[in-house]
């Protein structure tokens, strides 16, 4: 009987074919055997330039062209390979030296293998992705080889051998292979002299040790970097965690408790009893973090070092909660990393246990506290992490500790330990190992997080680059920009090239004959104006209105374009998508699309013939809509206006031209339709903003630049109209695509996230808020005011706003057609339409309207373009919600950091004037600790902590400077009620009747507001706004 | 009508005249050991050859030819199931009941029991349906010794019972996983002869053969495996040869249980053989299926699971018609017949013993056999170095993997 069983190793004939077996489980529990056999080929290239044989077999595409070869023909020579090299990284290498892979000083003609690219998928598919986007970039010469798919370099498992050392020793066989094949294919002549060497790296042992058996050349990353010039900085790059796994070997106290295996964790989910969240830290005390799971109402609370174990902001965590009897109550104490473990030392770790006697007195007291009351701060389930799924770990901006780094150090190139404190609050302090350390100093630097053992208290780390000076400006963009995650770089080429060709003479054509213009209405003699904000130069959207012979109005709404000149799926769609939104900084405008469309083409300058896609509307004299029409167009804005100068205009009875008349008809409407919203239960809510007006002179007062808002009647003017076109166009689009349209809801919020206001509220003012519908808050919202304190109304609605849940764009085949409720507008269904030019959203949403109203487009093909799959769609919704929040944020720190530059310039003026810096404000109390308070300066739009010894008492006004004051604190006494929300500060040993203070919730008080650089001791060097509180507000 | 015979019966019956049958008969019953048509001795196996894992997807898989040319293929698969707690003790007695369905992970429910459903095995022999008598019962015929072995270990209360029972104990994972086994069986050939033993012994080597993916996770956890398929265990283990020999150390008992064979023996006359050929079982007195099995016991001796009869096709053959009935050569002897026909009615009577026969003329056979018929027949399967032995360690020489 003849075998029918296929015999890979005997028969000459089957060497080309092999097979490849894994378990796969699926997410469902299925456990699969998988099967899947190989055809090895010999036309894979070596895609070296020197190679005179490859380009003969390489397998050529359908126009006969083979891909360009990568690897150089004269590659970078070191020391150790004067006539240049190859580099073959195994996978540790890379999961080590990402960064260095990256750098752009070294690291060049990389040839990078298929099993080694396979394996950093399955250990790290952040890693996976940066080596895919390094081998598509051209500069860095890296080169995909299919080792396993070629015959030469394939390699078959042995009977016993694990999978890891196959796969060094198919790194081996591929070295090997292309030391042979260099040698006998190089050009002719150049043989001699430089065939350039293969170096593999790897930093496995017994890899090294065998490569040497085989005549093959091979380092470990270290060992390799140190043969290049400037390897200080480069050894710095290299993950550190490894490193000092090996270095410590056994001796190890372990810290924190052992994370459960995965399958005991994913047990747990399954039957209930543990839960998956994202581990949250709270922004004023570290030790306290929380979780929200779906099983639960209230987020959990995670308190302390032990119970947080290892989580770090952002990642998914699984945690189990707590038993009963260690419910405690959140914090009531500001608890700030940089105060608690001042005197850490970073190289010593003998002594050191997870919770340092500081941080547990500070835990303990919370304890009692929570035992002490039971009516009002009822305890709240705690819960402990037991398991990350995912590390949501990033680059990290931050500086060094100065206090951390030793006092030996300044020029010896030794490595230390020295702590680098991140921008970020919620993250702790991570430990990095350096030869710089003095270098580093006073820098802002970069760096990313590798590990957190159990035998560590900080997180391991290592750096990257630095960004500059500390409080340079440079430094201090681009470190929020990457702290927010903010894509900065230059427009590739590829996004360039997507521009037209006719770059700023673009015009609209002139011929109606002309393609440009199918589908399009000639609304060039509407008088349609612009009102932005002063010095806006992406104009969005322009507006009209005319009086129609039967007595009604038309209102028409204008949006630029863009999605004429961006196409879908282009380079330049891909990369607005991924921006997501254009981010707006004090002094720069991080732009989502290229400078030539935002502020020429699109913008819809005035004078100038432009293509607009317009909301139509005929509206009875009370702005009701009688009809409403959509098409593209093209107009010719007649004006454009600032808000002022739009009000002025307005206000102007002399000026009765057409246009100001159109605009009176669109204030007057918009007056109306801001009536109905607020009817209909729309909430005025307030967040604490202020505008910077960047136009520098030295010679004035740089707080000067620093507004508060003002809102015009034209702001709301524009701004209803753009409300009510989103909406128009939401509903049409929702018709047309029930399960792909793009739309923006802002979900009910829970009313447990009022409880603690409307608590507070009761117990302070006796107000009541009544938060069963958007209605009704608005309604109680109204009625929350005090007399004496006009600002006490917006302070309650800052703090409301801070209860809701964030407004977010959809997919409407994600939720029920009864959550598109948009509850701040109170409208049923919303979306963004309005501002294609910085919001990627927007764009989506042009497309999908132009589908719906059978716009055909130049090319016939816009009816199609607003089509997508739901899947996609949801990955884009994902993207811009994040985008669009980090854009936020980004623009609020550097508000605040201009502020803070400001206080900083201010005080270095009256400084040199001899008076002490500082300027006196008026703030309020937004939170009170049992330590300190939080107060809001409405001036600045900036809120801070005031700990106690920065309350200035009668007797100690005299001391100023933050050195003075830190004395205070021993000396300072505080008494908290929780219950009444009062803290009263006194000097120990006085009677505090005479000389203390007493702060409560919501109180106006006179504070001084300054900017100050902490000196000696940890944290030197960072520059902090700080806020005296004088005394009680007028 | 035909066709049911076939699938109730052991066989077709093969064409052959009432004189033949008598022939064969006759030299098969000789008191001093049968002559068998192709000269093996009674113990003798008809040669035949093996292989394994043949089909790369599957998680074991055997394939074996008998020299008349049938051959068949076993695929295992194994699929994660999750157990359904509680329903075990019902559903013990209702054993094909199937054992999906979404059950309540309680607390309390059957320990490490296993279920007979969690094995289901098809057959599938050309020319018959899949809901065709034959295949049905020989599938049940065969999952039953594979399922139920050594259950009476189990139910002593061993602690070990486990891992010696049968293999619905080894497809335990945990109180709430279990592995289910397909055995898919494919007879390429038509079945010449009665396919039961070619069958089982082809199980038999796709379940020495099947691996499980490494288990990772522990005790009550949702189950977790090892995605290196080099790292699957075998559900059967190995004596692996290499470690033993150098190391000497004795396998343990867990490495001696073995899945069960069941092999088709027959009697005629006093005379017990084994491995019949077609023309054998048409004259069998009876035909029975011995299921035997190596249990994990310290001897590493066998244990007899089952023996079932198989309706012998012998009954259904013509008659042959002995002269002195035959009106064309004794019309004449027609006097006499009272006493002759009270002869051959006894004869018919009592078919076994065979002595009232008249010599040389075939007479269907009845079934029925005798004690001591059976009880020779299991000592000579059970015996040490007898034929189950023999059978087990011809398998066990067939190299897997």
């Amino acid at each position: 009987m003849k075998s029918l069983r296929r015999d890979l190793s005997s028969n000459p004939q089957a060497q080309n074919v092999t097979s490849k077996i894994f378990v796969r489980s699926t997410k469902s529990g299925k456990v699969q055997k998988i099967v899947r056999e190989l055809y090895l080929r010999q036309d894979i290239p070596c895609s070296s330039k020197l190679c005179v044989a490859c380009p003969s077999v390489a397998p050529a595409d359908a126009n006969g062209n083979i891909t360009p070869f990568v690897l150089s023909e004269q590659p970078a020579g070191t020391k150790a390979f004067p006539r240049g090299h190859y580099l073959v990284p195994d996978t540790n290498a890379l999961l080590n030296g990402m960064d260095l892979f990256e750098h752009t000083g070294a690291f060049y003609d990389v040839i990078i293998l298929q099993t080694v690219l396979e394996e950093l998928r399955n250990q790290s598919l952040p890693l996976y992705n940066r080596l895919l986007a390094l081998i598509k970039t051209d500069e860095k010469r890296f080169y995909l080889f299919f080792n396993e798919f070629r015959l030469e370099t394939h390699v078959r498992r042995g009977p016993d051998e694990s999978i890891n050392d196959r796969n060094d020793r198919a790194v081996r066989a591929v070295a090997k292979w292309y030391m042979g094949h260099l040698q006998s294919t190089a050009k002719k002549g150049k043989k001699e002299r430089s065939i350039p060497a293969i170096v593999v790296i790897t930093d496995d042992k017994e890899n090294l040790r065998k490569s040497k058996d085989e005549n093959i050349t091979a380092l470990s990353l270290t060992d390799y970097v140190s043969g290049l010039e400037d390897s200080d900085r480069l050894l710095d790059m290299i993950n550190e965690s490894r490193e000092a796994r090996e270095a410590k070997g056994a001796r190890g106290e372990l810290f924190y408790p052992e994370y459960y295996t995965m399958s005991k964790l994913q047990t747990g989910l399954r039957a209930g009893t543990l839960h998956q969240g994202v581990f949250n830290v709270s922004p004023y005390n570290y030790l306290e973090g929380s979780v929200n799971v779906p099983a639960f109402d209230k987020p959990l609370l995670i308190l302390g070092r032990d119970n947080s174990n290892r989580a770090i902001s952002g990642d998914v965590v699984v945690i189990e909660v707590l038993p009963k009897d260690q419910w405690k109550t959140p914090s009531t104490k500001l608890v700030d990393e940089e105060a608690v473990t001042k005197n850490d030392n970073p190289d010593a770790e003998d002594n050191e246990a997870v919770v340092t006697e500081r941080e547990r007195k500070a835990l303990q007291e919370e304890v009692k506290k929570a035992h002490g009351k039971n009516s009002e701060g009822r305890p709240q389930p705690t819960a402990k992490v037991v398991g990350v799924m995912k590390r949501n770990w990033r680059q990290y901006v931050g500086h060094v500790d100065s206090g951390s780094a030793g006092s030996q150090t300044s020029s010896s190139r030794r490595q230390q330990n020295v702590f680098v404190l991140p921008m970020d609050k919620r993250v702790p302090k991570i430990r990095l190992r350096t030869r710089q350390a003095a270098d580093l100093m006073g820098q802002r630097i970069l760096v990313t997080i590798d590990a957190w053992d159990r035998d560590s208290r900080y997180p391991t780390g290592h750096f990257i680059r630095s960004l500059g000076e500390l409080e340079t400006k440079g430094a201090e963009t681009e470190a929020l920009l990457l702290e927010y995650d903010v894509q900065y770089k230059p427009f590739p080429k590829a996004v360039l090239d997507c521009l037209p060709a006719e770059g700023h003479d673009w015009r609209v054509p002139e011929s109606k004959e002309h393609i440009g213009w199918k589908g399009r209405r000639d609304l060039r003699d509407l008088l349609i104006c612009s009102i932005d904000p002063p010095g806006c130069q992406d104009i969005d959207d322009a507006l009209h209105a005319r009086p129609l012979p039967n007595g009604n109005f038309e209102v028409g709404v204008h949006i630029a374009d863009v999605s004429h000149f961006v196409k879908p799926n282009n380079a330049m769609d891909l990369e607005a998508s991924q921006r997501g939104t254009t981010v707006y900084l004090v002094d720069k405008r991080i732009d989502m699309l290229p400078h030539l469309l935002g502020t020429d083409l699109c913008s819809l300058k005035p004078y100038v013939e432009r293509y607009a896609f317009s909301v139509l509307w005929e509206m009875t004299p009370n702005a009701e809509v009688v009809s409403a029409d959509f098409t593209k167009s093209v107009i010719r804005s007649r004006e454009a206006f600032s808000y002022e100068k739009a009000q002025k205009r307005i206000d102007d009875p002399k000026q009765t031209d057409e246009l100001t008349e159109s605009m009176r008809t669109l204030l007057r409407f918009s007056k109306i339709l801001r009536q109905k919203r607020m009817d209909a239960g729309a909430l005025n809510l307030a967040s604490p903003e202020v505008r910077i007006e960047a136009d520098n002179d030295e010679v004035g007062d740089p707080l000067a630049d620093v507004k508060t808002k003002a809102m015009l009647e034209t702001n709301s003017l524009v701004e209803e109209f753009m409300l009510h076109a989103n909406i128009t166009v939401a509903s049409k689009i929702y018709s047309t695509f029930s399960q792909t349209a793009m739309l923006r809801r802002h979900a009910t919020p829970p009313p447990q996230n009022f409880e603690e206001l409307i608590n507070q509220l009761t117990k302070k003012r006796d107000m009541r808020l009544d938060v069963s519908s958007s209605r009704a808050l608005a309604d109680s919202l109204d009625r929350c005011v005090d007399e004496k304190n006009p600002f006490f109304n917006t302070l309650v609605r800052i703090l409301a706003t801070r209860c809701m849940t964030s407004a977010e764009y959809f997919c409407a085949g994600a939720h029920a057609e009864s959550e598109f409720r948009h509850y701040g507008l109170a409208s049923p269904i919303y979306t963004h339409f309005t501002s294609p030019i910085r919001r990627y959203a927007d764009l989506l949403v042009h497309r999908q309207l132009a589908s719906a109203i059978g716009y055909e487009g130049e090319d016939g093909r816009a009816v199609v373009e607003g089509v997508m799959t739901r899947n996609r769609l949801e990955d884009i919704c994902r993207n811009i919600n994040y985008r669009h929040r980090n854009a936020q944020f980004a623009g609020r720190a550097s508000i605040e950091y201009y502020v803070g530059q400001a206080l900083k310039a201010r005080g270095e003026k009256m400084a040199a004037d001899g008076v002490d810096g500082g300027i006196e404000e008026e703030g309020y109390v937004m939170r009170v600790f049992e330590n300190g308070v939080v107060v809001f300066v409405p001036r600045f739009g900036i809120e801070g902590v005031v700990r106690l010894e920065d309350f200035v008492l009668p007797k100690d006004a005299a001391l100023r400077t933050v050195a003075e004051r830190r004395e205070l604190v021993v000396r300072r006494q505080s008494d908290f009620d929780s219950e009444e929300y009062t803290l009263r500060v006194s000097n120990k040993g006085e009677s505090d009747q005479e000389h203390g203070v007493t702060v409560e919730l919501f109180q106006k008080v006179n504070v001084n507001v300054s900017s100050v650089k902490e000196e000696g001791g940890r944290g030197a060097g960072k520059r902090r706004v700080r806020i005296l509180i004088l005394g009680r507000g007028a | 009508m035909s066709t049911q015979r076939q699938a109730t019966s052991a066989s077709q019956t093969p064409h052959i005249s009432p004189a033949e049958l008598a022939y064969l008969y006759t030299s098969l019953s000789l008191p001093d050991g049968p002559i068998r048509p192709d000269g093996r001795s009674a113990t003798q196996f008809r040669p035949l050859t093996a292989e394994t894992d043949l089909l790369p997807g599957t998680n074991g898989s055997a394939r074996v030819g008998f020299a008349d040319g049938t051959q068949a293929i076993v695929g295992v698969k194994a699929e994660v199931e999750r157990t359904v707690v509680g329903a075990g003790q019902q559903q013990a007695a209702t054993a094909s009941a199937s054992g999906d369905g979404e059950g309540n992970d309680g607390e309390e429910g059957a320990p490490a029991a296993g279920h007979g459903s969690w094995v289901q095995m098809s057959i599938e022999i050309p020319g018959f349906r899949d809901d065709d008598a034959l295949p049905v019962f020989l599938a049940e015929m065969m999952r039953e010794p594979l399922v139920e072995s050594v259950s009476s270990s189990a139910a002593a209360g061993d602690g070990d019972g486990e891992m010696e029972g049968g293999l619905k104990g080894r497809l335990v994972i945990n109180r709430r996983w279990h592995w289910r086994l397909y055995i898919d069986v494919l007879l390429l050939s038509q079945p010449l002869s009665y396919p039961l033993p070619l069958l089982s012994l082809t199980t038999h080597l796709a379940l020495l053969a099947t691996k499980l993916p490494k288990l990772k996770s522990k005790g009550e956890e949702d189950p977790f495996f090892d995605d290196d398929w080099n790292a699957a265990e075998y559900l059967y283990p190995r004596v692996s040869s290499t470690t033993s020999s150098k190391l000497g150390a004795a396998p343990s008992p867990a490495q001696h249980v073995r899945p069960p064979v069941t092999l088709l023996v027959i009697a005629v006359g006093d005379n017990v053989i084994f491995d019949p050929n077609r023309e054998e079982i048409a004259v069998a007195d009876t035909v029975l299926a011995i299921s035997v099995t190596r249990d994990g016991g310290a001897d590493g001796g066998l244990k007899l699971l089952s023996i079932r009869t198989i309706d012998p096709p012998s009954r259904l053959t013509q008659p042959g018609v002995p002269n002195s009935e035959n009106v064309a050569t004794l019309g004449a002897a027609a006097s006499n017949a009272g006493s002759e026909e009270q002869q051959q009615q006894q004869a018919v009577l009592n078919p076994v013993t065979g002595e009232e026969e008249v010599p040389g003329v075939w007479r269907p056979r009845r079934g029925g056999v005798k004690r001591r018929t059976v009880a020779q027949m299991v000592k000579l399967v059970l015996e040490k170095g007898g034929v189950g032995d023999e059978v087990l360690e011809g398998l066990e020489a067939v190299e897997v993997g």
